[in-house]
């Protein structure tokens, strides 16, 4: 379960949450063995997808801790970071891609150095923009409707990380 | 200086080299493997248990209620947005009103019953409930403001 890597262990997490699933598969394979195939197929096709984003996520995570200290973190993404803390948030919110889950190592990295809750908060519900399928939104349920949508996201957005802010108390990190 | 790349340190500026930094990196992403593993296969269970007949029956035609079993039902499923947009057009095909299919592809991507326990494991309980409700609280509101708005706009 564990490693030595560079004179850190390094621990698997999430073997309870995992067992758990494979816990309800092996029951569905006695019950139906092709719904139980079929979600398999399902699972693996969703790692396929995300794959390449997780490179990415796992990239961009890396550069971040190369380039930035903490004390530059803090700067942009800490207390006083001020409007560009939340046009930052808001922005990164907007043009990430991917599943939700795959950006929670690099947030943990980000709230160890100083970034604030409240941004966070904003950055992960502003990702229900999704850009690169706006064209598909805007095809569906068309062009007014996306546009309202949109807006009223950002603004959610915003609030939420402010109200995140005055539920953080200081000194006490959330969590 | 040599013994201090191979311990990935740049003494100079004490800042750690690129190859540790994407090495800490992808240990951070491996380390959590086991999680990822179970999101994706729960995802794919859900996918295949509950179908979108089985989605539409859960709409009875009251517009709080429904956004409420929008953004439960939303919460519940998840995978690719697109997916969203489709089982929201089908809804919205069957009658079910925007109110509620607005709160259903908004929770899909902003709230994710599957991912609590990473989510919670990564980022602390006490974050992830404050997180969790406030983005329930705001779908429901957006949700009804949307539909508001386009009511009015139209």
């Amino acid at each position: 379960m564990t490693g030595e890597k560079g004179g850190r262990r390094t621990r698997l997490r999430g073997i309870p949450f995992f067992l758990l699933v494979a816990t309800a598969y092996t029951i569905l394979f006695f019950h139906d063995r092709n719904q139980a195939l079929l979600a398999l197929h399902r699972g693996g096709t969703i790692l396929v997808r995300i794959l390449p984003v997780l490179v990415v996520v796992i990239l961009f995570t890396g550069l971040v801790n190369y380039l930035l200290r903490p004390g530059q973190i803090v700067k942009h993404l800490g207390k006083g970071s001020g409007l560009r803390g939340w046009l930052i948030a808001l922005m990164a919110g907007v043009i990430s891609h991917g599943p939700m889950y795959v950006w929670y190592p690099m947030i943990q990295d980000l709230r160890s150095q100083g970034t604030r809750d409240g941004l966070i908060v904003a950055f992960l519900y502003a990702r229900a923009i999704k850009v690169p399928f706006l064209p598909l939104m805007i095809d569906y349920f068309g062009l007014g409707f996306t546009l309202v949508l949109s807006c009223y996201i950002l603004l959610g957005s915003f609030i939420q990380g402010w109200i995140m802010e005055l539920l953080s108390e200081p000194g006490r990190r959330a969590g | 200086m040599q013994a201090d790349e191979r311990r990935g340190v740049d003494r100079d500026n004490q800042k750690p080299t690129l190859v540790r930094s994407l090495k800490k990196s992808a240990l951070t992403f491996g380390s959590m493997a086991p999680m990822f593993l179970g999101i994706m296969g729960l995802v794919g269970l859900i996918q295949v248990l509950v179908s979108p007949r089985d989605l539409a029956a859960l709409f009875r035609g009251n517009p709080l209620l429904d956004t409420l079993t929008g953004t439960v039902a939303g919460a519940v499923a998840s995978g690719n947005p697109v997916v969203s947009y489709l089982l929201g057009g089908e809804l919205q095909q069957q009658g079910v009103a925007l109110y509620a299919v607005t709160a259903f592809i908004l929770s899909w991507v902003t709230l994710g019953f599957v991912h609590l326990p990473v989510e919670a494991a990564m980022l602390g309980r006490r974050f992830t409930v404050y997180r969790n409700v406030l983005a329930f609280v705001f779908t429901m509101l957006i949700a009804v403001a949307t539909t508001l708005t386009m009511r009015f706009v139209s």
